[in-house]
C-alpha cells in the first residue's frame, strides 16, 4: 500500500512540476513550443496515473493487503524484491524534481555554445555552390530589374526560398534577423554575402566569446531549438567593434552595422562592422526555433 | 516486505520534505560547497538538458505505456497471432513497414513490443519494429526532408538503410535465436482469464482498473531506465566537447565510427536528430552523416537501457554489436553510392 501511496506522490509530483514550468513561464526553456501541448496533454495523464495510485492505494487497504496486482502477480514487471533497490528506484524518481527546485534557472549560453559548437554561417542545410551552377530562369524575367535581381541572387531549387528572401532583404534599409526566421535570415545573408555586402544589418543575443576573437571581436548568438533543450544548437554573427571587451559573456546585446566580409579561423565569414551596440534585457524566450513555414 | 520497504523509504521521503522546508526557511541558503555546485554553469546546463529530455519523453512514453496496456487488456493473443504474417520473411517485411501504421518513438516502444512479444509475436519482428519503427514512420521522414532540404538523397538514404539493417537483423535473428529474448518471467499473464465476470458493466470496469493497472506498473518499469537514460545523457552532452569531436572528421573510417558513438551518446529523439546530424555537414562525408542517422535512433544510451529492462544483457548486447557493423557496412556503401 506505501507503495502506491509514495507512487501516486510521484507522479502527482511529475504533474504539478509540468504545470509549475508553465505557469511560471520556465516551460520554454526546455521544449519548444511546437511540443508545448503534447508535454500539458502529458502532465493530465500524470494526474491521473496518480489519481489512479491513491484509489489502488485505498482499495487494498480495504482488501486488507491482498491487491490484484501485488507481487504474486506474475505479469512481468518487476516487482521490486528488496527495500534497498526501491528506495534508490523511487529516489531516481525524486531527482527531477529536485534538480527543478534546487537548481537556479537559467537559460543555454556561452557554456553550452563553446561545448556544441557555434555556427557563425546560419544553417548547414543548404548547398553553398549550387546556387549559381544551375540557374533556373525558365520562368522568364519580365523586366530589367527582376533579371538584375536574379544575376544577384541565383538560386537552386533547394535555394529558392533563400533568394526570394535575399530579394526582399535587399530592398529595405535596415536589415533586421527576426527572431522567427532567425537562422533563415542568417543563411541568406551568408548565402548572398557579396549581394547584400554594405547593407546595415540590425541582431540581437547574447554575447559568445572565443579565444580567437581577441579584443574586439565578439558573436551575438542564439540557440535554436527543435524539440527540446538537448537538440538546440547554437548560431551567431560575429561582430567587430573596437570596445567590444567591454561585453561579458551572456549579456544580451542589440547591434547595428554593415555587413562584411571576414576572414577568422581560416574561414571566410560574414560579420558586423558594428556602429552601435546597445545592452538589452534577455527576452522571454530566449531561444529561436526554425521556421518550418519558411517559403511555402 | 512492504513493512522493510516502509521502514526504508518513509524515513527518506522525510528527510527529503525536511530539507525542502530547511530550504524555504532559510530562503535556498545553501552550505557553501552544495550552493556553489548548484550555481555553476555546468550544473545549470545539466539542469537544463535533464529536464528538457524528460519532458519531451513524457508524452511518448506515456503513450508507448498506455497503447501497451489497451493492448494486453482488450486484444487477445488470438488475435494478435492471426494478424501476424506466417511467412517469416514477410513477418519481418511486416514488422519493419509497422512503423509507418504506428508511429512511436524510441521511447514508446519498447512497452509495447515487449508486450506484443509476450502475446505471441514472434520475438524476430519485434525486434525488426523495434529496430525500423523509430526511423521509418511519416513524422521522421519529414523531419528529416526539413533538415535536409538540399539533399533530399540522404532522406531515402535513410528510410532504406535502415529498413535494410532493421530486417537483416531481424532475419539472423528468425534463423538462429531459438530461445526468448525477453528477460526471465515471461509466462504469459492474461489478466481476462482470471477477473471472474460477475457482470458485463462489471467485467467492463475490470477491463479499465486492469488497463491503469498495468500502465502505471510500467511507467514505473520503464521510468526509471528513462530517468537514468536521461542522467547519463546529460551529463555527457554537458561535458562532450563537439571541438574536440571535429579533429577525427577526416579519417575516414574514424569519421563514421565517430559518428555513431556520438549518436549512441547524444540519445536525441529520432524527430530531431536530424537537425543534429545537418549541423556537421561539410565536416564529415555524406555517408558518416548517414551512419549517425540509421544507428542512433536504433541504438543510444537512453533506449539501451531501456531495453535491458525487457530483453536478456546477451541480446541487447547482440543488437548493438549487429546494428552497429551493419550501418558502418552500409552507410560506406551508400556513400559510394550517393
Amino acid at each position: 500500500m506505501i507503495h502506491h501511496f509514495i507512487r501516486a506522490a510521484l507522479l502527482a509530483g511529475f504533474a504539478f512540476m509540468i504545470v509549475y514550468l508553465f505557469n511560471s513561464g520556465q516551460a520554454v526553456l526546455y521544449i519548444a513550443p511546437r511540443m508545448e501541448l503534447l508535454v500539458k496533454l502529458s502532465a493530465l495523464g500524470l494526474y491521473a496515473a496518480a489519481v489512479y495510485q491513491i484509489f489502488a492505494a485505498l482499495r487494498s487497504k480495504s482488501k486488507a493487503g491482498s491487491s490484484d496486482h501485488g507481487t504474486d502477480c506474475d505479469c512481468g514487471h518487476h516487482h521490486s524484491k528488496s527495500p534497498f533497490k526501491g528506495t534508490v528506484m523511487y529516489g531516481l524518481f525524486l531527482l527531477p524534481l529536485l534538480t527543478i527546485l534546487l537548481v537556479p534557472t537559467s537559460t543555454l549560453g556561452s557554456a553550452m555554445a563553446e561545448k556544441k559548437g557555434i555556427s557563425f554561417t546560419g544553417s548547414e542545410s543548404v548547398n553553398r555552390d549550387a546556387g549559381a551552377a544551375e540557374r533556373s530562369n525558365s520562368d522568364g524575367a519580365p523586366d530589367v530589374i527582376e533579371q538584375e535581381l536574379d544575376a544577384l541572387f541565383p538560386y537552386d531549387e533547394y535555394t529558392v526560398d533563400h533568394a526570394k528572401l535575399g530579394k526582399k532583404l535587399y530592398g529595405e534599409e535596415l536589415i533586421i534577423v527576426p527572431e522567427k526566421q532567425f537562422i533563415e535570415t542568417l543563411t541568406t545573408l551568408d548565402l548572398y554575402r557579396d549581394a547584400l555586402a554594405g547593407k546595415e544589418v540590425e541582431i540581437s543575443g547574447f554575447v559568445y566569446r572565443e579565444e580567437e576573437m581577441g579584443e574586439d571581436r565578439i558573436a551575438v548568438s542564439r540557440f535554436a531549438m527543435n524539440c527540446c533543450s538537448a537538440d538546440a544548437l547554437p548560431y551567431g554573427l560575429v561582430i567587430t567593434w573596437p570596445k567590444a571587451e567591454q561585453y561579458n559573456e551572456d549579456e544580451w546585446i542589440k547591434v547595428k552595422g554593415e555587413l562584411t566580409v571576414i576572414e577568422y579561423d581560416g574561414n571566410s565569414i560574414i560579420s558586423l562592422q558594428a556602429s552601435k551596440i546597445e545592452r538589452i534585457a534577455a527576452p522571454s524566450t530566449p531561444y529561436v526555433y526554425p521556421d518550418f513555414e519558411f517559403g511555402t | 516486505m512492504r513493512q522493510t520497504i516502509f521502514r526504508y523509504a518513509t524515513p527518506l521521503l522525510g528527510l527529503g520534505c525536511a530539507i525542502m522546508l530547511a530550504l524555504i526557511l532559510w530562503n535556498r541558503e545553501l552550505p557553501g560547497a552544495i550552493s556553489a555546485l548548484l550555481q555553476s554553469v555546468h550544473m545549470q546546463s545539466f539542469n537544463l538538458l535533464f529536464i528538457g529530455i524528460l519532458l519531451e519523453a513524457f508524452p511518448f512514453i506515456l503513450l508507448g505505456v498506455l497503447f501497451s496496456a489497451l493492448l494486453q487488456v482488450f486484444v487477445s493473443d488470438e488475435t494478435i497471432r492471426k494478424f501476424t504474417p506466417r511467412n517469416k520473411v514477410a513477418g519481418i517485411l511486416f514488422g519493419g513497414l509497422l512503423g509507418v501504421v504506428f508511429p512511436l518513438c524510441e521511447c514508446g516502444m519498447i512497452p509495447v513490443i515487449r508486450r506484443l512479444i509476450r502475446k505471441g509475436m514472434p520475438a524476430y519482428i519485434g525486434i525488426t519494429y523495434l529496430l525500423a519503427g523509430p526511423i521509418i514512420n511519416p513524422i521522421v521522414f519529414s523531419s528529416t526532408y526539413l533538415a535536409f532540404r538540399a539533399s533530399p538523397e540522404m532522406v531515402y538514404g535513410r528510410m532504406a538503410l535502415a529498413l535494410a539493417v532493421a530486417m537483416t537483423i531481424g532475419l539472423l535473428f528468425a534463423k538462429f535465436a531459438k530461445n526468448s529474448p525477453l528477460r526471465a518471467a515471461s509466462a504469459l499473464h492474461d489478466h481476462s482469464d482470471h477477473h471472474a465476470p460477475v457482470s458485463r458493466v462489471g467485467r467492463i470496469k475490470n477491463k479499465w482498473s486492469s488497463t491503469l493497472a498495468h500502465a502505471s506498473d510500467e511507467l514505473f518499469d520503464m521510468g526509471k531506465y528513462l530517468i537514468f537514460g536521461a542522467l547519463l545523457t546529460a551529463v555527457i552532452q554537458t561535458s562532450l566537447d563537439r571541438e574536440s569531436i571535429a579533429s577525427v572528421a577526416d579519417q575516414p573510417l574514424i569519421g563514421y565510427m565517430f559518428m555513431m558513438a556520438f549518436a549512441f551518446l547524444l540519445s536525441i529523439c529520432s524527430t530531431s536528430d536530424a537537425f543534429i546530424a545537418v549541423s556537421f555537414n561539410g565536416l564529415f562525408p555524406p555517408g558518416a552523416l548517414l551512419a549517425f542517422l540509421v544507428f542512433g535512433p536504433m541504438v543510444d544510451l537512453k533506449n539501451t537501457l531501456m531495453m535491458l529492462s525487457t530483453f536478456k544483457l546477451k541480446v541487447v548486447l547482440l543488437l548493438i554489436a549487429l546494428a552497429f557493423a551493419l550501418t558502418l557496412g552500409g552507410s560506406m556503401l551508400a556513400e559510394v553510392l550517393i
